[in-house]
């Protein structure tokens, strides 16, 4: 038994990932869902019993292991159904070129997603989310119009950033214990001095993975731009796995920090509050699915800021964490499925908007207007000057006179690099033969 | 002569003889010159494989010619000098194999097959040389067997980079030979020895020291191509790939980086070169030359010279894993000799496979590539990946160790550098990946050759293939037995544990 779980747990990440390659170039038959067999096995076997079932691979990384317990299972169980989905959803463009683009990024991102499931150590995790990461662009972008560009441009900066930022949180995970597992880490970081970096850069970079407010600006792109295949899978790819991460890494109930927790738990009404406002503002269907994600992230914000200002509340919840992020991602699915049967049937139109506006009570246009503003110049003022910024600086360092600059510095080094090696050689001469001479 | 004594010289002879035979073979003697490449190829392999065996279970491997009075040709295998030359012989034969694709149908074959072989040789003496005036020896070597291979072209812009090239290495030769003969004059010795050989003279020649700690790691670091020192490495790039990847990833800068190495570990041992002060300014000589090489790829539209900048950036990893002084930051150098070997030898394959395929130079011309040579940027994006630091690819093992080792070594400063190159890496690559992957095709290609059912020839496509795949499994596979990991750990632990 224990060699099948240890064979399942290895091929629920590496399947997709072997199956991408021959995608590249020709089509297997329905490799999407011949990809998930091992995770469906896994989760089935795992729970008969309700086993919790592990295995150590020392030659991996630094030493990885991977597997699956109680908490983790319904995590694979709701990854399963959301791939299963999205793999139903997907349709063929009818170019080849495309569709096999699709399909590996597709198997790329599960693989990722998956095996950050069965992780059971930090720097396993950080690689399988990566994975994911930087595969999920690829679904995001594949669209090819504007909006799927600028959702993935977005998209693709806030992941570098936190991989930046997560590597950092690693690197000081790692001088203070040389055991990379979850546990091992919790319990080390809450015993160090001074767990306030640990914890506010690993916030800091799993915020900006699962696209909580105040980086949020490509969440309502996504689902505006993304087909229903790759909607669906928001909630379950970077979202479900930001929130996992911040469960896993953080040692939660077993730290107080109470500025932390205080800051934390009023940007996560700023965000509930931003969400619901800009929803009804919005008032698109399409966009619906974001806003209610944004809620839904900024109360486990509000709840993660009342947990580490006191550290007992995390310890009511139990598994309650797990249940919400399996909930989320879900709830994603119908949304988006609900979402793309009611645009069958109905058309939001600009009139209904307006006069929406029109009967709104004052203090709803008094929120509005400040969203407005914030939005002016959130969306409009500071990317006009981010733009002339960045075109000043880019012809700066585009311009020729620039390069030419660094050119005729390294020729002119060139030039000269004889001339003083020779002087040198000449001084080295001078100073051998003087300590020759004077003994 | 023993075995033990005759295998180090077997090994260097390998290429030699090859070598020397192929430059006697006329052009139409097509198959001669593929058996006398490969078969040399794989000889080599198979020796160094018989002689990791024979170190790993406790053999000494050494041969001893007389050169002059009091010093001897040395060669010798030890930990750190397999580490290299694994790399090179195992990188040799896929280059070759490679090279063969690639200038199928081109004129003097047999010449540039010829120093090719010479330049192999030269590297593995490098590799295997138990004294300075060894490496010094087939340091040189390696100087004079690379011209022809970058006039190989016989154009005017490759005349000039072969002439560029010649200032550079000739000169940083000179100070070096200059930096051995002052430093023989002072110690009397000059081999290789895990503590350095230069403790005795701390108190008594220490301003000798430095200068000769400076005059040595000038001369290696124009080969590593440190700044301001890189200026010939770019102007290079007008080789063939295959040669490309010889000077980026087999063996021109890695000799450097190897020698500054040595010179560090083995000539002036950690305790001294941290006595003398000299390994805080190394670093930081390491950082500026990282994030400006970084910085000057940003903006190069030619694929070659950007990866040649990012050669720049990439080789100083090893430099400044070294010069931070700690176990852990030392392994991290170590292996990124090989780590940045097998990713920069796939990017520059793939760019070969664009430019002999398709036709293609420049970045702005690599709109939609990826659907007409999908291996071919598969392996590409592996590799920008991996010198991009994402997990779990050979990149992010060598930023993991750097980072750990300069927090242990209370060099936090460090992690700003690995941030921003990163940083820039991304920069310069994902670009280039977006481009290839995401952006549409152009109705057609500068200069494209047909390959049948493969998108390109098949010894042009294996290559990068393998390689790529390397690149994933040294990163993966890290904690595994014999892993390039593994084996850093264990020279670590010779020059940092009494």
């Amino acid at each position: 038994m224990n060699e099948i779980t240890s064979a399942l747990l290895l091929l629920t990440p590496l399947l997709p990932l072997v199956l991408a390659f021959p995608s590249l170039r020709s089509r297997i038959s329905y490799p999407c869902y011949i990809a998930l067999i091992p995770a469906i096995v896994l989760f089935v076997v795992a729970s008969i019993d309700s086993l919790s079932v592990a295995v150590e691979l020392p030659w991996l990384l630094f030493g990885s292991g991977l597997g699956v317990n109680g908490a983790s299972r319904w995590l694979l169980a709701m990854s399963v159904v959301i791939w299963t989905a999205a793999a139903t959803l997907q349709q063929t463009t009818g170019n080849h070129a495309a569709d096999n683009r699709f399909t590996v990024f597709f198997l790329l991102t599960m693989a990722g997603n998956l095996g950050a499931i069965v992780a059971t150590d930090m720097v396993g995790f950080f690689s399988f989310s990566a994975l994911m990461g930087y595969a999920f662009y690829g679904l995001l972008v594949g669209g090819g119009d504007k909006t799927a560009r600028r959702t993935g441009r977005i998209y693709i900066s806030f992941m570098i950033a936190a991989d930046l930022l997560l590597f950092e949180v690693l690197l000081i995970a790692a001088s203070t214990t040389s055991e990379m597992a979850f546990e091992a880490v919790r319990l080390a970081v809450s015993g160090s001095p001074s767990p306030g970096l640990y914890v506010s850069l690993a916030l800091a970079g799993f915020a900006l993975k699962a696209g909580f407010w105040p980086f949020h600006s490509w969440l309502p792109l996504a689902f505006r731009s993304s087909p229903p295949a790759v909607a669906v899978l928001i909630g379950g790819v970077p979202i479900a796995m930001g929130l996992l991460g911040i469960v896993r890494w953080l040692p939660l109930g077993e730290i107080t920090l109470p500025g932390t927790g205080l800051t934390i738990q009023i940007l996560g009404v700023a965000a509930i509050l931003y969400a619901i406002v800009e929803g009804v503002k919005r008032a698109q269907l399409k966009l619906l699915p974001a806003y209610a994600v944004m809620c839904a992230t900024g109360l486990f914000t509000v709840t993660l800021g009342a947990a580490l200002a006191d550290p007992a509340i995390w310890n009511q919840y139990g598994n309650m964490p797990y249940v919400y992020i399996v909930s989320l991602g879900f709830g994603v699915v119908v949304m988006v499925a609900v979402v793309s049967l009611l645009q069958q049937h109905r058309r939001t139109s600009a009139a209904h908007a307006q006069q929406a506006a029109d009967s709104s009570l004052w203090i709803e246009r008094c929120a509005g207007a400040v969203v407005r503003w914030g939005r002016e110049t959130g969306f409009k003022t500071l990317p006009r000057l981010g733009v002339s910024w960045r075109t000043m600086a880019g012809r700066f360092l585009q311009s020729p006179v620039w390069h030419k600059a660094l050119d005729t510095a390294e020729n002119s080094l060139q030039r000269w690099m004889i001339a003083i090696t020779l002087f040198l050689l000449l001084g080295i001469a001078v100073i051998l033969a003087a300590g020759i001479f004077t003994g | 002569m023993n075995w033990d004594a005759g295998l180090p010289l077997l090994i260097v002879a390998t290429s030699l003889f090859s070598g020397l035979a192929i430059f006697f073979l006329s052009e139409e003697h097509v198959a001669a010159r593929t058996i006398l490449n490969l078969g040399g190829a794989v000889l080599k392999l198979v020796l160094v494989g018989v002689m990791i065996w024979g170190v790993f279970h406790g053999h000494h491997y050494e041969a001893r010619l007389p050169l002059l009075p009091g010093l001897d040709l040395l060669l010798r295998a030890d930990a750190e000098s397999m580490l290299f030359v694994v790399l090179s012989s195992g990188l040799w034969l896929l280059t070759t194999i490679y090279a063969i694709g690639y200038l199928e149908g081109s004129p003097h074959r047999s010449r540039f097959f010829g120093f090719f072989s010479l330049c192999v040789t030269a590297t593995v003496g490098v590799a295997l040389a138990g004294n300075l005036i060894t490496f010094v020896f087939f340091y040189e070597l390696l100087t004079l067997a690379t011209y022809p291979l970058i006039v190989h072209r016989e154009t005017e812009v490759a005349r000039r980079a072969g002439r560029t090239y010649l200032i550079y290495t000739i000169t940083g030769g000179a100070l070096l030979l200059a930096g051995t003969v002052w430093l023989y004059s002072m110690s009397g010795t000059l081999e290789f020895s895990h503590r350095g050989i230069v403790a005795g003279l701390l108190d008594t020649h220490r301003v000798s020291l430095i200068v000769v700690f400076v005059m040595l790691v000038a001369g290696l670091g124009v080969k590593a191509a440190l700044v301001p020192l890189h200026g010939w490495l770019p102007q290079a790039m007008v080789a063939p790939a295959p040669v490309s990847a010889l000077l980026h990833a087999v063996a021109v800068v890695k000799a450097g980086a190897f020698g500054i190495v040595r010179v560090v570990d083995d000539v002036y041992g950690v305790e001294a070169t941290t006595k003398l002060g000299v390994s805080g300014p190394l670093a930081a000589l390491a950082g500026v030359t990282i994030i400006y090489g970084s910085l000057r790829a940003l903006f190069q539209d030619d694929l070659k010279r950007r990866l040649a900048f990012s050669t720049v950036s990439q080789v100083s990893y090893i430099v400044l894993g070294i010069a931070i002084i700690g176990p852990i930051a030392t392994t991290g150098g170590l292996v990124h000799l090989v780590h940045q070997g097998v990713m920069k030898i796939t990017l520059f394959f793939c760019a070969g496979n664009l430019a002999e395929t398709l036709g293609i130079h420049k970045v702005s011309e690599m709109n939609g590539v990826g659907r007409r040579m999908p291996w071919t940027m598969a392996a590409f994006t592996i590799g920008a990946l991996g010198m991009i630091g994402v997990p779990p690819l050979a990149g992010f093992v060598t930023k993991w160790y750097l980072g750990v080792g300069a927090l242990d070594a209370g060099q936090e400063w460090v992690i700003y550098i690995l941030a921003g190159s990163s940083l820039l890496n991304a920069g310069y690559f994902l670009p280039v990946l977006y481009a290839a992957w995401f952006k549409p095709a152009p109705d057609s290609w500068p200069d494209e050759r047909s390959f049948g059912r493969f998108e390109t020839s098949l010894a042009l496509l294996a290559p990068p293939v393998v390689t790529a795949l390397l690149t994933l499994a040294v990163g993966l596979l890290a904690s595994a037995p014999f892993s390039p990991l593994q084996w850093a750990r264990f020279i670590t632990k010779l020059e940092y544990i009494p």
